[in-house]
């Protein structure tokens, strides 16, 4: 490749890494708090589920 | 029970009302928007120069004589990012002033929640300030202006939500934590400020050369408007889901008795 | 209840004015203070005691003009790691005695506390300070001599003080109740302050350097400092009735 054409260009592959990591760990950041909603849902409907079953056991 | 509730003048935030019904339409707007800006970002907007290079080369339909920068490409997720924390922090402090006039705890949840995904956004807002740090100036921080406001902000929220883990009276816990929160709000300002107009001799401040272009200025507005959507949906995703664990408890105590 | 006297007893409620209820809690901060000494000599022994660490930090660092610009910011390591010593131990001498507790049920405006203890606090620490920058000087004289604009430091001294105690008042009443007291101080006191402390040590650092130095960056961060001051103790002002309840 032309020289000149080679530096204009010479910064991209060393920072792809960087940009790559970047755009990565934003999306990761915000499956993690997602993770973290669906966690507490899931341990919410399970209580849910034993109160419904004491209900249930109580009216019997 | 009921009765108390209808007497009270105003309504209280709660799971399905009408910012639940917009949510669906929020997020995907929110998702649109982000991959229009992530694409704009990479194939519409011009790269920006770097250090000039020796010779001038014939580049598309433009001549060129600077290096091309690619890692630039963060910062339109960057300022978007740091300006939704911001708005996080902004609707957390509005919460937090909502408790402290009508005492009515719902409001500190909603505090809780904003806070919540402020500190999200704020470590995203670092994650991509890091990189591009790292990679521009080939360090791992500099005390320039808004990395040092990020960090007061980001230890602000962590303050925040420690000293809500420490308390354990609902009632003082709310009280104490909106004081924080309404602190906090009128903190990052005053430290962004502060640090942009003291000059620091050690550490300058870092101002890009060269304004933003109008491509620049709408694909940081695209990006932007739909982090605030997503930030919104993630929102109204974490208060659905904490309201509904709080009633299930508020049940649970009710059969207990 | 009747009465056999003919003029009525007129009973007249004189409701003590908000100036002289600050002046009675002031005044008993500042007399248990003179009587007991003990939260003037815990600083200052403290203060004294971050000098000899800076010594050691230093001891291997060539001496130098340069030292002058480090040397603000350490003065003020000191001032801030003192003050978050001395708000801790001015709530929890506090709630020792019960004291805070009985304030509240007399029928006083909540600010009223706010002032007479944000005002004890800056007075202890401008006393420790008086005694602890020059005793800084002392200990680092051989190292470098400072400019001749040097008492100035009085300036930033002052402002940085007063927005410390302020803030600090308010936090310190947040933390006393709470879990693990004095980390979450610290925790909630250095994001809060960091604007303050910025702009002090840069006056600070102006001031010690001297020359053109002094001539651009010192109006500019005294200005800021008195700007976070004046809105920080307002607000603080504000919210200390939330707080307090």
């Amino acid at each position: 490749m032309n020289p000149v054409l080679e530096e204009i260009y010479s910064t991209i592959i060393p920072s792809a890494p960087y940009l790559i990591a970047a755009y990565a760990l934003l999306w990761v950041a915000l499956l993690v708090y997602i993770l973290i909603i669906v966690r507490g849902q899931k341990r919410a409907e399970k209580q849910l589920e034993l109160i419904e079953e004491d209900v249930k056991g109580r009216t019997l | 029970m009921a009765d108390s509730k209808k007497r009270t003048a105003h309504k209280l935030p709660e799971a399905g009302q009408w910012p639940d019904v917009l949510s669906p339409w929020v997020i995907v707007a929110g998702i649109i928007l982000t991959t229009l800006g992530f694409l704009m970002a990479f194939f519409v907007v011009p790269p920006v120069s770097g250090a000039t290079v020796n010779g001038a080369e014939l580049v598309g339909d433009t001549v060129v004589s600077n290096k091309l920068l690619m890692s630039q490409k963060i910062f339109y997720f960057h300022m978007p990012v740091a300006i939704t924390s911001f708005a996080a922090l902004a609707f957390a402090a509005y919460y937090c002033v909502r408790f402290l006039i009508t005492r009515e705890l719902r409001f500190d949840t909603c505090a809780r929640i904003a806070m919540e995904v402020a500190l999200l956004f704020t470590v995203m807002t670092m994650i991509t300030g890091e990189m591009w740090t790292r990679f521009e100036w080939g360090v791992w921080w500099t005390w320039d202006p808004r990395l040092t406001t990020y960090l007061i902000l980001m230890l602000i929220v962590i303050a925040y939500i420690v000293l809500r883990n420490m308390v354990d009276d609902p009632i003082r816990r709310a009280a104490f934590a909106s004081v924080v929160g309404v602190i906090a709000f009128i903190d990052v300002p005053i430290c962004f400020m502060v640090t942009r107009l003291i000059p620091s001799s050690v550490h300058p401040v870092v101002t890009r050369a060269g304004g933003m272009t109008p491509e620049m200025g709408l694909c940081i507005a695209l990006v932007g408007v739909g982090m605030m959507c997503v930030a919104f949906a993630l929102y109204r995703a974490r208060f659905r889901q904490v309201r509904f664990a709080e009633r299930v408890d508020a049940l649970k105590e009710r059969l207990d008795d | 209840m009747s009465r056999t006297t003919d003029t009525p007893l007129k009973v007249e409620r004189k409701h003590p004015s908000s100036f002289s209820q600050y002046k009675v809690l002031l005044t008993k901060d500042l007399l248990r203070e003179v009587r007991t000494k003990e939260m003037l000599v815990s600083m200052g022994v403290y203060a004294l005691l971050v000098i000899v660490v800076f010594g050691v930090a230093l001891g291997f660092a060539a001496p130098g003009t340069d030292f002058l610009e480090v040397s603000g910011g350490l003065l003020w390591v000191m001032v801030v790691f003192t003050s978050l010593l001395g708000l801790n131990r001015s709530f929890s001498v506090e709630k020792e005695c019960g004291c805070l507790e009985g304030l509240l049920l007399a029928p006083m405006d909540r600010g009223v506390i706010f002032l007479a203890k944000a005002t004890s606090n800056l007075i202890f620490l401008l006393i420790v300070e008086v005694i602890a920058v020059p005793l800084f000087w002392l200990f680092f004289s051989s190292v470098a001599l400072p400019a001749e604009t040097a008492p100035l430091i009085a300036l930033p001294l002052l402002v940085g003080s007063v927005g410390i105690a302020g803030v600090g008042t308010l936090l310190s009443t947040i933390t006393t109740n709470v879990k693990g007291k004095d980390v979450m101080l610290a925790l909630l006191f250095i994001p809060v302050v960091f604007p303050l402390l910025y702009a002090c040590v840069a006056a600070t650092v102006a001031v010690l350097v001297g020359g053109d130095v002094m001539a651009e960056s010192f109006a500019t961060p005294l200005a800021l400092a008195a700007l976070y001051d004046v809105v920080m103790i307002l607000i603080s002002w504000f919210l200390y009735d939330f707080v307090v309840s």
